[in-house]
């Protein structure tokens, strides 16, 4: 009969239902993870073996993680936030989406690279820079670019790819970056117009920072969702210059395209990020999000990056770093206002995104 | 329907199935499932978009020269893709029912390939192929092509939507009656005259509505601009990059509705070029087999189209092989292991135990109810019975990334009701999100379940129209009720459909990217999900052994439902027999 069916039907759903919430007995951790997806793999894994926390992570990029943490902050489905610039957690803070969390560990890592009082701390540091393609630069005739005005050359019309600032940190890194530069530009013109008071930049200076990103728009071939993502497009031929974080290109080096990419820097200066880190407010699972903040402070959490590649330069002094990494005395680097830019955050990625993104190109 | 003895009045016919229990509950189960799992989100979505906030948003699209030109996009990309798309599938069918020519059953395999193929899968592929380091244009013709935009969408989407326009035409060849070419060629007219006076003039509702369905299916389509559209933006992929990024639900939905407009009015008029069509074409068996073309030019010409068609296709899936199992697709062809090692070691094996398990549920359900509702539209007389049957063609009509928000904003809490003694109960929990039931997976199940009904509802509803609904009233009036006629009569009788509903139900859950997009959560993860990291991140190697693992799962699942559903009952055996 229908009914006999129906039940069967059910059964199944029932079935279903215990399988999919079979492992609710043991401690567990639901770690929302911004890297690259193999070091999310990496250091779940290495939490679990360490602690015996059922430990598992949804990657998003840092824009996209922001947006489901404000979206579900009555209910959260994420305990801690690991990775990704600090900017995005400044954000997540003023919107009171951070747990307070005063860590022991915490008083290892230099104080440059955290803020307690805005409940993040570091774990990894690492300097944005462009990653080229040597045989399409070759081809196109263009050296590779040592200067955020090289990248608006006629010439790499469509060979230029950077992710989307609303979706990625990494972009947005980039688009602070630009404002920094133009306003130390305009401070060098006249004393005031580039900063305020606080120190953090004009408006003037980020409509100026909409200027060249709606011009360098005509070299795009397109805003990808994850800030990485470029850089595999460049070893793939398919762009000349990828806008990335400089240790995804020496990790894309390491996987495969070694001697294909390139990676170099902006003479007027390049920014950084702090990978950040924090716990979610209101976290399902607080004790077990804790242990974590504590666990990825240390020396030997900090070491697992250069296992997958992933060569972002510790925040743990005590943690070895691999001799591949970029080390961020060697490069000229902005002074990056991280509070500043977490503040204007969300405004900047809404602009971005209503007035840049979607423009088509000539 | 060809049954042309007179009816009860529909308003007697609606009382006499309320008078029968079990017909009474599938009719007020199909409803409430319609009702809940379709409209309500669809209106949740709406509500949204014409809230204050989003009416000035409205405002602000329609009346911005960027907008203007994402949607102009939008449309022109469904425009192309559509004359592309059944234009192939034209050929494949023309070739395959007119022309005798070697390799048809080949022709007819890489036709129906794109049905399981993953979303990302052919776009990718593409890029590998002839992108600007592609293996073919920069490989072979040293060009660096620039696909990205219109041209690698057409490309894409054309070759995963035409197999729509194929089984539709080539079902309408076949049962165009031959006497006609005959009578026509009697008259004096060429193969030709014939063919642009006779044959197609038949054929045009069924070019009319393949081009309209793949219009829908093209503007829906989230997959292929993201990795392809370059700056060729359109309304999709728009949706998406404002729940993703800002997650502006007003904005998301505000968008949905310009989307929904096309889509509704095509789909619309789909649905009457098909009542066209079926006047026209349905002329009874053929009488004869239809005669082939001997025209030597057009034979092998027409061949040689469709040949390169299909070896076209043959590569662009041999690539998404040969990609799993090499270092860097395109780049480094060394062989390796370690993308199947990535997936089924790492995140892959609980996406892949998730999918599967999620589309074994929804499979069944939704063959069952999509024959239920045929059953109910197809023999039974109501009121709203177009209504029903166009309310569960709106799980398809409407573009997935439209149902997802829908969900997230109709069930991303409990809804409640006050009721005077009992206080306030939950009338439906949190179903989307992590804290949602069952870690958000009912939710996912609901959706691949509206998601596959329209086709099974289609194919079933087909199959009931050609079968004489005496054999019913027979089992009837040997005593036998609603329920068990539909179970030992009915069902047994477009078991054929019913086995297509379910391939294309799973096939379809698994490879579904735009509707669940928004809906998977830390507890449930998806495949397609999981796909779409990947070749966002660039790593197509890993993208392509999901591929193949997914395209494995659905070709055992199609195995096993052959087994299972395939095996002759006693019912048809005792037709087929009294029959001949």
């Amino acid at each position: 009969m229908f009914v006999r069916s129906l039940l069967r039907i059910s059964l199944l759903v029932c079935l279903a239902a215990v399988l999919l919430n079979g492992a609710v007995a043991q401690e567990t951790l639901t770690v929302l993870c911004t890297p690259q997806e193999d070091w999310c793999v990496a250091q779940t894994q290495a939490f679990q073996e360490a602690t015996g926390i059922q430990t598992s992570y949804v990657r998003l990029s840092s824009g996209e993680a922001l947006a489901r943490i404000r979206a579900s902050a009555e209910n959260p489905e994420f305990s801690v936030w690991w990775g990704g610039p600090a900017d995005a957690f400044i954000a997540a803070n003023e919107e009171g989406l951070l747990e307070d969390y005063d860590s022991e560990a915490a008083e290892a890592i230099p104080d440059t690279y955290k803020d307690l009082d805005a409940n993040w701390v570091g774990v990894y540091v690492g300097a944005l820079g462009f990653c080229s393609n040597v045989d399409v630069l070759e081809e196109l005739g263009v050296e590779a670019p040592t200067s955020w005005e090289d990248l608006l050359a006629p010439e790499l019309k469509g060979f230029v790819a950077m992710a989307h600032p609303a979706t990625s940190g990494t972009a947005f890194t980039a688009f602070w970056t630009i404002v920094t530069l133009e306003a130390d530009k305009l401070e060098a013109e006249e004393e005031g117009t580039g900063y305020d008071e606080e120190g953090s930049p004009t408006e003037a200076a980020v409509d100026n920072a909409f200027e060249y990103y709606a011009a360098l728009h005509q070299n795009i071939l397109q805003y990808t969702r994850s800030g990485s993502a470029p850089g595999s497009l460049a070893g793939q031929g398919e762009i000349a210059v990828a806008i990335i974080f400089s240790h995804d290109c020496v990790k894309l080096q390491q996987e495969g395209y070694e001697g294909i990419l390139t990676t170099t820097f902006p003479e007027e200066g390049t920014g950084y990020e702090i990978g950040g880190m924090g716990i979610i407010k209101g976290a399902p699972e607080l004790e077990a999000a804790k242990v974590w903040f504590d666990w990825a402070l240390s020396k030997e959490a900090q070491e697992i990056g250069p296992t997958v590649n992933s060569l972002q330069l510790p925040t743990n002094p005590d943690a070895e770093v691999s001799p591949l990494a970029v080390k961020l005395g060697d490069i000229l680097v902005v002074d990056y206002n991280f509070q500043a830019a977490g503040a204007h955050r969300i405004e900047i990625t809404e602009r971005f995104d209503a007035e840049i993104a979607p423009a088509p190109t000539e | 329907m060809q049954n042309v003895r007179a009816r009860p009045s529909v308003g007697a016919q609606f009382r006499r199935i309320l008078q029968d229990p079990i017909l009474a509950v599938a009719l007020v189960g199909s409803v409430i499932f319609v009702g809940l799992t379709i409209i309500l989100p669809l209106l949740a979505m709406i509500g949204e978009s014409v809230s204050t906030e989003g009416a000035v948003k409205f405002r602000d699209y329609l009346g911005s020269p960027v907008y203007q030109t994402i949607i102009s996009n939008t449309l022109v990309m469904g425009v192309v893709v559509g004359a592309v798309g059944t234009l192939v599938g034209f050929l494949f069918a023309f070739v395959q029912v007119k022309l005798d020519v070697p390799f048809k059953r080949f022709m007819h395999v890489m036709a129906l390939l794109p049905v399981i193929s993953p979303p990302f899968a052919v776009a990718t592929a593409t890029i590998v192929l002839f992108g600007r380091s592609g293996m073919i244009s920069r490989g072979i013709f040293g060009v660096r092509y620039d696909i990205y935009g219109l041209d690698g969408l057409t490309l894409a989407l054309a070759l995963s939507l035409f197999t729509v326009a194929y089984l539709n035409l080539k079902g309408m060849m076949e049962a165009l009656d031959p006497a006609l070419d005959e009578a026509s060629a009697n008259l004096g007219a060429g193969k030709l005259r014939t063919f642009f006076r006779v044959t197609l003039p038949m054929l045009i509702p069924g070019i009319a509505s393949s081009f309209l369905l793949i219009f829908v299916e093209s503007i829906a389509d989230l997959g292929n601009p993201l990795v392809l559209g370059g700056n060729y933006e359109v309304l999709a992929t728009r949706i998406y990059v404002s729940v993703i990024g800002l997650y502006d639900t007003t904005a998301a939905a505000v968008l949905s509705v310009i989307l929904l407009v096309p889509s509704l009015t095509v789909f619309m008029v789909q649905r009457y070029w098909v009542s066209r069509a079926s006047v026209v074409s349905v002329t009874g068996k053929p009488a004869g087999r239809p005669d082939t073309i001997k025209f030597a030019p057009v034979r092998w010409g027409l061949f040689g189209v469709v040949m390169f068609l299909c070896l076209l296709i043959l590569l662009i899936y041999g690539t998404i092989f040969h990609g799993a199992f090499v270092n860097v697709p395109g780049v480094r062809n060394d062989f390796t292991l370690s993308h199947f090692d990535f997936v089924l070691n790492g995140i892959g094996a609980e996406a892949i135990q998730d999918t599967t398990l999620l589309s074994i549920v929804a499979t069944p359900l939704a063959g069952l109810i999509g024959m239920v509702v045929a059953f109910l539209v197809v023999r039974k007389e109501f009121l709203g019975r177009q209504a029903l049957d166009f309310g569960v063609m709106l799980g398809i009509a409407v573009p997935g990334t439209i149902i997802g928000i829908g969900y997230v904003l109709s069930f991303n809490g409990p809804i409640t009701a006050t009721l005077p003694i009992l206080g306030e109960i939950t009338l439906i929990p949190k179903l989307t999100g992590g804290q949602g039931l069952l870690g958000g997976a009912l939710a996912i199940i609901i959706v691949y379940v509206i998601r596959s009904t329209p086709a099974a509802l289609r194919t079933g509803a087909a199959a009931l129209s050609q079968i004489d609904p005496a054999i019913e009233e027979a089992s009837i009036s040997l005593g036998a009720d609603n329920a068990r006629t539909f179970r030992r009569i009915t069902l047994p009788l477009i078991r054929p459909a019913f086995l297509a509903g379910l391939i294309f139900a799973f096939a379809r859950s698994m490879t579904t990217i735009s509707a669940v997009v928004f809906l998977t959560t830390p507890q449930t993860k998806i495949m397609t999900q999981g796909i779409l990291n990947e070749v966002e991140n660039g790593r197509y190697g890993n993208a392509f052994a999901y591929c193949v693992i997914l395209i494995g799962i659905v070709m055992v699942a199609i195995g096993i439902m052959y087994a299972l559903v395939g095996s002759r009952t006693g019912a048809e055996r005792r037709i087929e027999g009294g029959g001949q």
